[in-house]
């Protein structure tokens, strides 16, 4: 299948005009000396020089939902459900491969035994446009090391390849994906051939091939849940949750009620794992007390118990975590360890 | 009734809230002394009584604003008389401090006022209340607070 | 290897093997890019992991609050100057024993943030060579402070009207995503259930909504004044890069004027917040 080729220049033309067709745009911007996906900015600010520091999740599972809404009448109580905003039509555009990989990483949770509404609204009405990574955007990348890479298609609708500085071949990849077609058609300046498209694909494998792949690393957490591994690293994690909040698949929430005299609201809030008050029981008796055994969880949630349950790992090597640990705990060095320990049967 | 943001509506003829926490020892007993007095002052204020200023904790006004407070007023023993000796000097030093944030986040500090009023200033409690009542009245509703979980 | 880092190794490894303290608590070479790490020795022969260089960012102080390092009956700890007005704080409000920690003090000519920039600590530092420690390292190097640039940006923002300022921050708390992280890297951030999890009654509202969020960083922000030190590690560690700082200096300038107080000074002081004087501001109390 050919691939539309446009000049990087006109991306911005594009992304305003779907906003033009009424779709809620989410594009990276520069703000201070990083990039943040933001709801509504001018397609001119499009920044897609690197990987920006939050991920797309915040727009399919925002940080705090309301679910539902409560009112005392006298002795009586209403209760109503909250329909999932209508955030309507969604275009993500510029989103990095990690982050549109983590959607179906994700979707199975969102539709275990309960299906969440919520999540799937916008999931439904989520198109996302993908901008490939030409070279690794940053140290902490490790993609291929989870079994994507810098040219996934894993959860993408459009794909951008990043030929060159100036060029962009365009691949639709899904039914959803061709819908767009239109915004891109006019802004087209010819094909380009599948062989362009390859040497792309190795240069950005190459630029991650002294990542480890981790495909032993279930099995042996599986057999060292106690290990010296997890106080020698994680002593140092200070709890911030930071990891989690940055992560693509971590979806972790809890259930809030707020209420003022007789209207309340039960809300959905993001949560982490990295929290002592995340296991605390009424008791007063907590499972995981202490900061190292929250770290293995995340881990564990990750490499072991996720992929027992769904078949996929629960996470994209986007590195967020390791580049903005505020204490420099990486979790590809312990991810790392836990694969080399398996290779050397230790 | 109730507005989304579960604060107080505002009805056809909006009155100002006031929550007004005062000491047990000194304000308290000025204001009940203007109740004995049979003086009239607006009904406008909500009283919460708290063992001295030396109690009160910013937490307090924020929920107070949160709830739909148009305006919070914090009151005490005068300096030297407090009960248990410097709860209010204590308290002052807070109240510098969280004013001025309050202030740098841009609250309007109209709305936020301190007095000291003793046991034997019933007058002084009528008319602190009515002077804030006003203020308040000519201001409007503090909507900025309350009602930001709605704004976006 | 610098000369202070050949110098922390030397002290660290002397004390290890003594006995003076059960482990060190210091910084390594980090994983991803410049940056360094905090890391916990506890033999003499580990003492080589430790370095001091420019992108020695954390305060340590941090982890005595919590373990493993709270449980050691002794630690030395390599510290910066701005470290150990943390460490200062901590003692005045018996937080903890002087006589726990050994301070391994190192002259520092100003550390890099991971832009490359220095930070505003460092332009206004007046402790590049550390006055209260146990033993020290590093050539001495004289302070040149310029005290202005503390309150550079707060300014700024003062010249504001109420209304501007208000939407300022309604646009940088919208931002926040009420991980705690800013709590959680404060090395004054001590208590052991902090406010915003305290649920009978609910204080703080725990949603990420512009008005819990405004609570959150108001309350954070009042109860680290007269005592924040200005170390920075709140702001450096918020992922949704809020300036915290603006917040934390605009109180520091507050308790200087008010009560002509600076933090992190003097251990044998009371912390401005905890005391009082007669004559205090009174104006605007009716």
């Amino acid at each position: 299948m050919p691939y539309l080729k446009m000049d990087s220049a006109d991306l911005p033309k594009v992304a305003r005009k779907l906003a033009a067709s009424g779709a809620r745009l989410v594009l990276p911007v520069r703000e201070g000396d990083e990039r943040f996906y933001r709801e509504g900015a001018d397609p001119d600010s499009l920044d897609l020089t690197t990987i920006p520091k939050n991920s797309i999740k915040e727009f399919l599972f925002p940080k705090t939902e309301k679910i539902l809404r409560y009112q005392y009448r006298g002795k009586d109580v209403t209760v109503e459900d909250v329909p999932p905003a209508a955030a309507g039509r969604t275009v993500i555009f510029g989103a990095r491969p990690c982050d549109a990989a983590s959607l179906p990483v994700v979707e199975p949770l969102w539709n275990w035994d309960y299906k969440d509404e919520f999540f799937n609204a916008r999931r439904g009405a989520t198109v996302v446009v993908t901008y490939a990574c030409r070279t690794a955007p940053d140290e902490a990348c490790f993609c291929v090391s989870v079994g994507l890479g810098p040219s996934s298609d894993q959860g993408s609708d459009v794909l951008l390849f990043p030929l060159d500085e100036t060029v962009v071949a365009v691949r639709f990849v899904t039914a959803a994906g061709r819908e767009l077609e239109s915004a891109f058609a006019e802004f087209g300046k010819g094909e380009v051939a599948e062989e362009a498209l390859e040497a792309f694909r190795k240069t950005g494998e190459a630029s991650l091939a002294h990542r480890k792949k981790f495909d032993r690393v279930q099995g042996w957490l599986e057999a060292h849940f106690e290990d010296r591994l997890w106080e020698e690293k994680a002593f140092r994690c200070v709890g911030c949750g930071t990891c989690t909040f940055l992560c693509p698949t971590c979806h972790c929430f809890d259930i809030q009620d707020e209420s003022c005299f007789d209207v309340g609201y039960r809300l959905k809030n993001w949560d982490a794992c990295q929290f002592s008050l995340f296991t605390l029981h009424t008791s007063g008796h907590n499972p995981r007390d202490t900061q190292p055994k929250r770290y293995r969880q995340r881990i564990y949630h990750k490499y072991a118990i996720y992929p027992q349950k769904f078949g996929k790992i629960l996470c994209t090597g986007c590195g967020r975590c390791v580049a903005h640990c505020p204490v420099n705990l990486s979790l590809y060095d312990v991810v790392a360890t836990a694969q080399e320990r398996a290779e050397r049967g230790d | 009734m109730t507005t989304e943001a579960g604060g107080l509506e505002a009805p056809a003829a909006w009155e100002p809230k006031i929550v007004a926490f005062i000491c047990n020892w000194c304000t308290y007993t000025g204001a009940d002394l203007a109740g004995t007095s049979r003086m009239k002052y607006p009904p406008n204020v909500r009283v919460i009584k708290i063992p001295c200023t030396g109690r009160f904790d910013p937490l307090f006004m924020l929920k107070a604003f949160e709830r739909g407070a148009d305006g919070v007023l914090v009151s005490g023993c005068h300096p030297g008389d407090c009960h248990y000796t410097a709860g209010n000097y204590n308290a002052r030093r807070k109240f510098t401090v969280w004013r001025k944030l309050l202030d740098f986040a841009g609250i309007d500090l109209d709305r936020v006022w301190f007095s000291w009023i003793s046991a034997a200033e019933g007058g002084k409690w009528v008319e602190t209340v009515r002077n804030f009542t006003e203020t308040i009245r000519a201001k409007g509703p503090f909507r900025e607070y309350g009602e930001m979980i709605d704004v976006r | 290897m610098s000369d202070r880092t050949a110098g922390i190794r030397a002290i660290a490894g002397k004390w290890l093997q003594d006995g003076t303290v059960e482990a060190v608590l210091g910084w390594e070479q980090g994983t991803y890019r410049d940056k360094t790490a905090p890391v916990l020795v506890r033999k003499a022969e580990e003492v080589d992991r430790l370095v001091f260089n420019e992108r020695c960012t954390n305060n340590l102080m941090t982890y005595l609050k919590r373990d493993p390092v709270r449980s050691l009956n002794t630690v030395g700890i390599v510290a910066k100057g701005c470290d150990i007005k943390a460490l200062i704080g901590l003692i005045q409000e018996s937080q903890v024993p002087r006589e726990k920690v050994k301070i391994l003090a190192v002259t520092c000519p100003g550390v890099r943030n991971a832009d490359g920039k220095r930070p505003v600590k460092c332009a206004a530092c007046d402790v590049n060579t550390p006055v209260f420690y146990d033993e020290i390292v590093g050539e001495k190097i004289a302070s040149n402070p310029d005290r202005a640039a503390r309150f550079r940006d707060v300014e700024a923002l003062e010249a504001m009207t109420p209304e501007e300022r208000h939407r300022f921050w309604r646009e940088q708390f919208d931002k926040c995503i009420r991980c705690y992280a800013c709590r959680q890297a404060c090395p004054l951030c001590i208590c052991s259930r902090c406010i915003a999890e305290k649920n009978q009654p609910q204080w703080i509202e725990t949603s990420a909504h512009p008005r819990g969020n405004f609570a959150w960083n108001l309350i954070r922000a009042y109860h680290l004044a007269g005592r924040c030190i200005e170390c920075e590690a709140c702001e450096t560690a918020c992922p949704a890069d809020i300036p915290l700082m603006l917040l934390n200096r605009y109180m520091a300038k507050v308790v200087e004027q008010s009560f002509g107080y600076e933090a992190g000074k003097d251990p044998q002081t009371q912390p401005p917040l905890r005391t009082f004087k007669l004559d205090d501001d009174n104006s605007f109390i009716l």
